[in-house]
């Protein structure tokens, strides 16, 4: 079994070069730096929530699109609307 | 002259006399302690995210105002003493500002557009943090 799995995903990697290797990512916009209109402030949950997930944890920027300042930014302003009751640390224990 | 706010949590339980004499406490407070209250602003009950001392409700209050260093210590002290407090959490705004030119700045926002942002936010990255439960 050691032995199989590098051999395997070598086989894999040198079958799928070149050929479907092409993927269109559609580049995303960090959604602060396009609309300046659209601060972040911990105490207005709207527009924050919409950066957490379901379980309430923080949307990675690969996924939410955000510039490293912006999500550096949001990221304290989540921990702070956590620290007050605004938002919930994980919604598992709740209900 | 450094500038603050505070957003702490009632019990939402309380008549409404009670609430008032916390709320006026606080800003009276502020005023105590040779500061400058900018701004009260009540969210009213809210739902709380997660239950703090077995309350899933609270009442919030935001106030924001500027002191001295000393003032957040003073406003802290008080407030983990007194029981109708559920939660608090302060934050520096920003480092120099004048309490007159924010309070202008307040009234005409009001009166335009009612804009509740103030100019001085943006330092955010520098911003310290105190809380308690």
């Amino acid at each position: 079994m050691a032995y199989n799995r590098p051999y395997n995903r070598n086989g894999d990697s040198n079958r799928n070069r070149g050929r479907f290797k092409r993927t269109y990512h559609r580049r995303k916009v960090c959604k602060f730096c396009a609309d300046s209109s659209l601060s972040i402030d911990y105490k207005d949950i709207k527009i924050i929530r919409y950066f957490t997930t379901e379980r309430g944890k923080i949307t990675p920027s690969r996924i939410s699109g955000n510039c490293a300042k912006h999500q550096r930014l949001l990221a304290v302003a989540i921990e702070r609307a956590r620290n007050i009751a605004l938002l919930p640390f994980t919604t598992s224990t709740v209900k | 002259m450094r500038y603050y706010e505070t957003l702490y949590i009632i019990n939402p339980d309380l008549p409404d006399d009670d609430y008032r004499v916390v709320v006026t406490k606080f800003s009276d407070l502020v005023g105590k302690n040779k500061g400058v209250v900018t701004k009260v602003d009540e969210w009213g009950t809210k739902s709380l995210a997660y239950a703090v001392k077995k309350f899933n409700r609270g009442s919030y209050v935001l106030l924001q105002y500027c002191g001295e260093p000393g003032i957040t210590a003073e406003l802290k002290r008080e407030m983990s003493l007194d029981d109708r407090v559920i939660k608090y959490q302060t934050i520096k705004l920003s480092d120099n500002a004048d309490p007159e030119a924010l309070k202008t700045d307040e009234d005409e926002g009001k009166a335009e557009t009612g804009e509740k942002e103030v100019p001085a936010k943006e330092t955010s990255a520098e911003d310290e943090v105190e809380n308690g439960v």
